[in-house]
């Protein structure tokens, strides 16, 4: 007499395994979802929509202008760069970067060391590097989202119009210094609030680190430079404005106050804050023992 | 054959039903009427009513059946949805001076981990307004024996330490009513047997005592005045022997050893004393719906057998076997 | 046992809010930020380059005092003084006595503003004296911070019977609310503390500063009334809310 077992239940995968890509992948994606709310109750999506209005509110307010006024607009043309940070046209731009960074950051890395998820995923094939940076590409990705989405969703207007840059080569060059602006901008708000998020446990006190960093920072340095006059290199302490200087200073343009500055000097104190705050996270990753 | 149950302790009184007659004149310290509450679309206690006197009474369910959150609405931290809850005739919730009659060690760990136990317990004392707040801290941190006079804090404390404490600053206050949620989790056996003693005390002295576990072997020891919640609902209240009595849709399973289990056995079939039975070596194990019966019938049957009897134990005549009925079923 | 009256009720929860509001952490990060704003002050006032101090200075103890130090450090303390035990489930040891409500909002209240007012009013204090623009300047900081500290802490003790993560919420009222919608008028101004303690600073040194624009009456009887209903709203609140 035969006899055949159709399904013991437990069936071991014998498939390909993503491995630490897929991970990563996996990580990045849930996080992000997490922090837009996707897939979450309609109060998790209140947020992420009101900072998406502030941030897109000025190319929104240009498409109205151009739509009503048509012809009679073609003067009210402000810069790409001034919809990518605190721009003299655009300053409360600020607010939503600011909100974005204070509460995102700390949201996707504070929680998970805080309900011991870290640890699970140090069980799986992700190592500390590989899960900082499946963390920073979420973060990044969201935050750009926000920073860099503005000015390529006007691009994308103008050019529909026919008022966008002169030729193929001309919409490219356009086209790579706001991604390369928005970069610059976002790499340091991400560095910034990531960084100060690895230094504590507690949600609510990285936000408020985060916040006194950023904006903090920015008033101390604005304040000894245009209130007491003190050398203009201080800007460089100013981790708000100098990201969008530099990014100014692809367009072939200059702020204001940083007028002085050379773009070298710039560029340079940009990446001092990348490094500053990725660093930090390197080395309290490193020191980190998950429980 | 079973021995009769222990009369139920008449200092305690489970009542369900209709509620009726004065709580005071009555006695009755707790009266849930028809109590529900639910989270949202989680149904967390359903239409739950009864009543308790002075004594000691175990509220048993699995995880999750609703007990603490019953034990919140008695205290007034949650209001019910529906039904509603008194406790010494008043609603804890807007009463002052009901809330300074019940003392309450909830299930969550969480404690001002910064004071010491005596200054946890001291605030407890100071809270309800007792005068000589330290001295009557000391004396409920003895009744727990938790030094007074250790120099650390409660944060540095393990789990039965900590859960000691609790129970010292809920019994500060001499509360006419204690609502203990878990109580014995992380106590050592020689802790819990301490402090199952001093519940028992505590209820003699005419405390109404309220204790939740899902631990059978502690319920069992606590008295055997239960209430039992499962799912959210009252699934049954009083003693528990008594309650096994009118579990009649499930046989008895009793134990007899014996020089003839296989012809004892037999014969025990063929009278329809038992409905099944089955035989282990010198032990026989039978399924019985009539337990009185089959009291009756098995010595004059094992004389006429020339069978020897050496033990008769009911094995199912216990809290595992009333919780099983009723919670495992569902 | 008998009902804990009301002065006994507030001073127990005042103690016992206070020693767990004061942690080595809180204090000496908040203490660095006292410190920065004392340095940039200093530098400030020595600067050579500062043409008319007074408006430089009251500008500066604006920006700096009442858009971050104030709101911040208030929101540190008084969201946690009664949020935290709300959030960690000790709330229960202040909820289930024989005490009235109010005298426990009174006493979390009065926990925070006793940590609150030092780290803020001290170095605010001694900022605008380093700003070194005339008693004025002083005596306006004094006040303002004093008014703005009470207010931000009712304000942000009722945050944190109200809400889950009231520190959270507590930053977007800061960022969004005082730093942006109520910079949009004087009628918007209105419905933010900072447009007060603007006023009290522009009634008392002449400085305009934008949306100051109230008597120096109005900066602090709104306020005033601003505390006593929130504290009326966390009373009502401990009384009506569930407790874990």
């Amino acid at each position: 007499m035969t006899a055949e077992i159709f399904d013991r239940g437990y069936r071991r995968f014998e498939g390909e395994r993503s491995g630490v890509p897929g991970a990563m992948r996996s990580l990045a994606w849930y996080t992000t979802k997490s922090m837009l709310g996707i897939g979450r109750r309609g109060r998790h999506k209140i947020f992420p929509v009101v900072v998406a209005v502030i941030a897109f509110l000025p190319t929104l307010i240009i498409f109205g202008v151009l739509a009503l006024f048509g012809e009679g607009a073609e003067g009210l043309r402000p810069e790409y760069y001034e919809f990518l940070g605190p721009s003299e046209t655009f300053g409360f731009l600020v607010f939503a970067h600011l909100l974005y960074a204070t509460l995102v950051a700390p949201e996707a890395l504070v929680r998970d060391r805080r309900d011991g998820m870290l640890s699970l995923y140090l069980s799986t094939p992700l190592t500390r590097p590989t899960y900082v940076m499946a963390k920073f590409a979420s973060v990044a990705f969201t935050m750009a989202i926000v920073v860099i989405g503005p000015a390529m969703l006007l691009l994308a207007g103008y050019t529909i119009q026919g008022r966008g840059p002169d030729g193929f080569t001309g919409w490219v060059e356009v086209f790579a210094k706001i991604l390369l602006g928005g970069l610059i901008i976002v790499f340091v708000y991400c560095g910034v609030s990531m960084g100060v998020s690895s230094l504590t446990d507690r949600r609510a006190f990285a936000s408020i680190a985060v916040i006194l960093t950023l904006l903090g920072l920015s008033i101390v340095a604005n304040i000894l430079v245009l209130e007491a006059g003190m050398n203009d290199r201080l800007l460089g302490l100013d981790p708000l404005g100098t990201p969008f200087e530099a990014a100014t200073r692809l367009f072939g343009d200059r702020g204001i106050d940083a007028r002085n500055l050379s773009t070298t000097y710039i560029m340079m104190v940009a990446g001092g804050w990348v490094s500053a705050g990725f660093g930090t996270l390197a080395v309290r990753y490193r020191r980190l023992g998950a429980i | 054959m079973t021995l009769p149950p222990p009369p139920p302790d008449p200092t305690t009184r489970v009542e369900v039903g209709p509620m009726v007659g004065d709580p005071i004149a009555d006695n009755i310290v707790v009266e849930a009427f028809g109590v529900t509450k639910a989270f949202g679309d989680v149904v967390a206690v359903s239409d739950v009513s009864f009543r308790l006197g002075p004594g000691l009474t175990a509220l048993l369910g699995p995880n999750g059946a609703g007990k603490s959150t019953l034990f919140r609405m008695l205290c007034g931290l949650t209001q019910p949805s529906k039904g509603n809850v008194r406790v010494f005739g008043k609603n804890a919730r807007r009463d002052r001076n009901v809330r300074g009659r019940i003392g309450l060690a909830p299930q969550q760990d969480a404690m001002f981990d910064r004071l010491s136990a005596l200054e946890f317990v001291t605030l407890a004392a100071a809270t309800h307004g007792i005068v000589g707040p330290e001295a009557a801290a000391r004396r409920s941190l003895d009744l727990v024996e938790i030094s007074a006079d250790g120099p650390k804090r409660v944060g540095a404390f393990s789990k039965g330490m900590r859960q000691r404490v609790k129970l010292a600053a809920a019994l500060v206050n001499d509360p006419d009513l204690l609502i203990l949620d878990e109580p014995l989790t992380g106590l050592d056996p020689v802790q819990r047997n301490r402090m199952i003693a001093l519940f028992n005390e505590l209820a003699a002295a005419g405390k109404c005592i309220l204790v939740s576990s899902h631990v059978l072997d502690e319920v069992a020891r606590l008295g055997s005045n239960i209430i039992v919640i499962a799912q959210g609902r009252l699934a049954a209240s009083g003693d528990y022997h008594a309650l096994r009595e009118l579990m009649d849709d499930r046989p008895h399973r009793i134990r007899v050893r014996t020089d003839q289990p296989r012809r004892l056995g037999a014969a025990i079939l063929e009278r329809g004393v038992a409905e099944g039975v089955s035989v282990v070596e010198d032990r026989l194990v039978l399924d019985t719906r009539d337990v009185g019966l089959f009291g009756r019938q098995l010595a004059p049957l094992a004389v006429e057998l020339g069978v020897e009897l050496n033990e008769l134990v009911p094995l199912d005549d216990d809290l595992e076997s009333v919780f099983r009925y009723l919670v495992e079923r569902r | 046992m008998a009902a804990v009256g009301n002065l006994r009720a507030t001073t127990i929860t005042y103690r016992l809010i206070l020693r767990q509001l004061v942690t080595g952490g809180r204090v000496l990060a908040l203490l660095a930020l006292s410190a920065v704003l004392v340095l940039v002050s200093l530098a400030v006032g020595l600067s050579e380059d500062v043409e008319d101090p007074l408006e430089v200075g009251v500008a500066l103890i604006d920006l700096m005092g009442f858009t971050l130090v104030v709101p911040i450090v208030a929101l540190v303390f008084a969201a946690a003084a009664l949020g935290d035990t709300r959030e960690d489930g000790t709330l229960v040891y202040l909820w289930l006595r024989p005490m009235g409500r109010s005298p426990i909002a009174l006493g979390a209240w009065l926990a925070s503003v006793s940590v609150s007012v030092p780290l803020t009013l001290l170095p605010l204090a001694v900022s605008a004296v380093l700003l070194d623009a005339g008693s004025d300047l002083v005596a306006a900081t004094i006040l303002a911070a004093f008014v703005g500290v009470l207010t931000y802490a009712a304000v942000f003790l009722f945050l944190g019977v109200l809400v889950r993560n009231p520190v959270i919420w507590g930053v977007v009222y800061i960022l969004l609310w005082e730093g942006l919608v109520a910079q949009f008028g004087a009628a918007t101004a209105r419905m933010a503390v900072r447009g007060y303690t603007r006023s009290i600073l522009t009634s008392m040194t002449d400085v305009d500063l934008d949306l100051g624009t109230l008597s120096m009456t109005m900066g602090i009887l709104v306020p005033a009334v601003i505390v006593v209903s929130a504290l009326a709203l966390t009373s009502w609140r401990l009384n009506e809310m569930e407790v874990a």
